[in-house]
């Protein structure tokens, strides 16, 4: 069974515009125009249990609006969701007590109490028992590495420890489809790592479903084989990541190195140069013509001591797939 | 219904932790307290400065009574005030309520042990403090310890209480039609002090309006229990304000249940 069906989903927001200044203001106090914008447009997915997957998506692309609808905040405009065969939407506690949600941008755990105190206000709302809790508390606590700040207040935190808790705060009740929405927004490079070694793990002896949305391409790259990309509301990619790379990359990379600095200038007639630096530099060129360029490259008269060809990192084909949706939409993500 | 089943517990710990949050705010505790102490210190002096005129009794009250009014009323204020407009309406605008609704625990629920916690504690400093301005005023105040009339003002005070978090809770629940709740809640607030009896008896008023007084909700967290305390009022004029008492927090239980539901229909289509 999927522990994630997704049907048809559509969220449709509605809106006033009000013209800008006191005249426009006051329009509008008699007549509104009521507008609306699909956030979330006709989406299908099923997704597996155990699995992680990544969903991804640029601002307001209707990510963490999906998400909302899957954990029973909103509810959605039309089509069908089952979350281990619940209805998010009826918000039944025992469906409750078999989730947990992060969200990177807003805090769960009360900012004048300890994270021990908060987890033992949560042990309450989730009924668990006094056993299983303090085993949960320990495992997870071990895994994070965050004993020594269980008793200092959440405010006085730093936002990577406090992104710990979260986590802890959220798994205590063992769920077993977890939401991660930006879970490692805002962290520095050394946090964002830890935060996802231990979702790998986690996931890994646990067998939760993960959902994950994340802007950092690395948190994807590393734990999620399966993407979904979701703009304007709509699928547009579902599927494995190496497969999205090979699909839509149309390009490669040359990385070369070379004994002696390379002008640009000197570069520029095999491909567009994206990195250049002192003795080393990185040319996009069109995957058919990669050969010869590779070739032509080794036998022209630069001091080229290394070439290596690289496939496009995922984050440049994922801004190009954006980039020509765009250009197809015009722009019209604020029009209904 | 969900919200009504009984656990303990779950009850305890929350009060528990709302005691743990709210001993942070040290400084605003006792910050309050000043403030409290002054608006009864300048009430007592008021009505000192006026008997001094020459008046034995205003409407039939001495001026040991009317400090003792202020005084024992202010001590039930402080025992049924909340928070609650400025806290729910927060929870609605920056959108904390969602982590509510995700958790298998009623936001209702969970907001009305948080605020029993919170007003025990408030109880606990507030009494000390109140006790000290009455012990100061000793040989002003007038005594009554008839366990009939204590009994009455407790269950009173009990009523009061619902009463006022039923009312603070629907204003902050306006939230979920408009941003901000500060204007109304200043007025009602207002409204509210005025017909507490808060700024002076209800009984000092025009007959037909000190009555109709006695039929809002709000002079039963101030002005009737004072009042019984004072017996100017006897137990069965207390009894009947108990059932007006009674009447109000079942209509205002009904009203809020149906503006929450309304509201988070409205949240849910939204979001925040």
């Amino acid at each position: 069974m999927s522990a994630i069906e997704v049907k048809n989903l559509g969220k449709r927001y509605e809106f006033y515009k009000k013209q800008a200044g006191l005249l426009g203001t006051l329009k509008a106090f008699f007549h509104r125009k009521m507008l609306y914008t699909d956030a979330v447009d006709d989406i299908s997915f099923d997704i597996e249990e155990g699995e992680i997957v990544g969903f991804l998506g640029p601002n307001g692309a209707g990510k963490t609006t999906t998400l909302k609808m899957l954990s029973g905040i909103l509810y959605p405009t039309s089509g069908q969701m089952r979350v281990l065969g619940f209805n998010p939407a009826d918000r039944q506690k025992s469906f409750k007590k078999q989730f947990g949600i992060v969200m990177g941008q807003k805090d769960q755990l009360a900012r004048l109490l300890t994270p021990m105190d908060n987890f033992a206000l949560f042990k309450e709302f989730y009924e668990i028992p006094d056993s299983d809790f303090k085993q949960m508390v320990d495992e997870l606590v071990d895994l994070l590495g965050i004993r020594e700040i269980l008793d200092v207040q959440v405010k006085k935190l730093s936002l990577g420890q406090r992104m710990k808790c979260e986590l802890v705060g959220a798994l205590l009740h063992n769920p077993k489809v977890l939401f991660l929405d930006e879970p490692t927004i805002g962290l520095d490079v050394v946090a964002q790592k830890n935060i996802r070694d231990f979702i790998k793990k986690y996931n890994r002896t646990k067998k939760t479903t993960i959902m994950l949305t994340s802007h950092y391409m690395d948190d994807i790259k590393e734990l999620c084989e399966r993407v979904i990309i979701i703009n304007f509301g709509k699928i547009i990619y579902d599927g494995k990541l190496s497969k999205l790379i090979s699909t839509y990359a149309t390009d490669k990379v040359v990385r070369i190195t070379s004994k002696d600095p390379i002008e640009k200038s000197a570069l520029e007639p095999f491909g567009v140069v994206e990195e250049h630096e002192n003795i080393r530099a990185a040319i996009r060129v069109p995957r058919e013509s990669v050969k010869k360029v590779a070739a032509q490259l080794i036998s022209s008269n630069l001091p080229i001591e290394d070439i290596l060809i690289d496939e496009m990192p995922v984050d440049d084909i994922i801004r190009v797939i954006f980039q020509e949706q765009k250009k197809e939409q015009g722009g019209q993500e604020l029009h209904p | 219904m969900e919200l009504m089943t009984l656990n303990l517990k779950q009850g305890l710990v929350i009060i528990k932790t709302a005691w743990m949050r709210n001993l942070n705010y040290r400084f605003t505790v006792i910050m309050y307290r000043v403030g409290e102490i002054a608006e009864i210190l300048a009430l007592i002096l008021m009505w000192t400065t006026i008997y001094a005129t020459g008046a034995g009794t205003i409407k039939g009250f001495t001026l040991n009574e009317m400090i003792t009014y202020v005084l024992f009323g202010n001590f039930c204020g402080v025992i049924v005030r909340n928070f609650l407009p400025a806290y729910i309406s927060r929870d609605i605008n920056e959108g904390r309520l969602s982590m509510f609704l995700v958790k298998p625990i009623h936001y209702i629920r969970f907001i009305f042990f948080n605020e029993l916690g919170r007003a025990a504690l408030a109880f606990v400093v507030s009494v000390s403090s109140q006790l000290l301005v009455i012990l100061f005023f000793l040989n002003k105040f007038v005594l009554n310890a008839e366990p009939a009339y204590l009994a009455l003002i407790v269950v009173m005070i009990i009523l009061a209480f619902l009463t006022e978090w039923l009312i603070g809770f629907l204003i902050g629940s306006i939230a979920f039609w408009t941003d901000e709740v500060d204007g109304i809640q200043t007025t009602v607030d207002r409204v509210k002090r005025f017909f507490s009896g808060g700024y002076f008896p209800l009984s000092l008023l025009p007959l037909p309006l000190a009555v109709a007084s006695t039929y809002l909700p709000f002079a039963y967290s101030f002005f009737m229990p004072a009042q019984l305390y004072l017996k100017k009022i006897d137990l069965h004029a207390g009894l009947m304000g108990i059932g007006i008492q009674i009447l109000w927090v079942i209509i205002l239980s009904v009203i809020l249940n149906v503006v929450w539901k309304q509201g988070l229909k409205r949240y849910e289509a939204s979001g925040s």
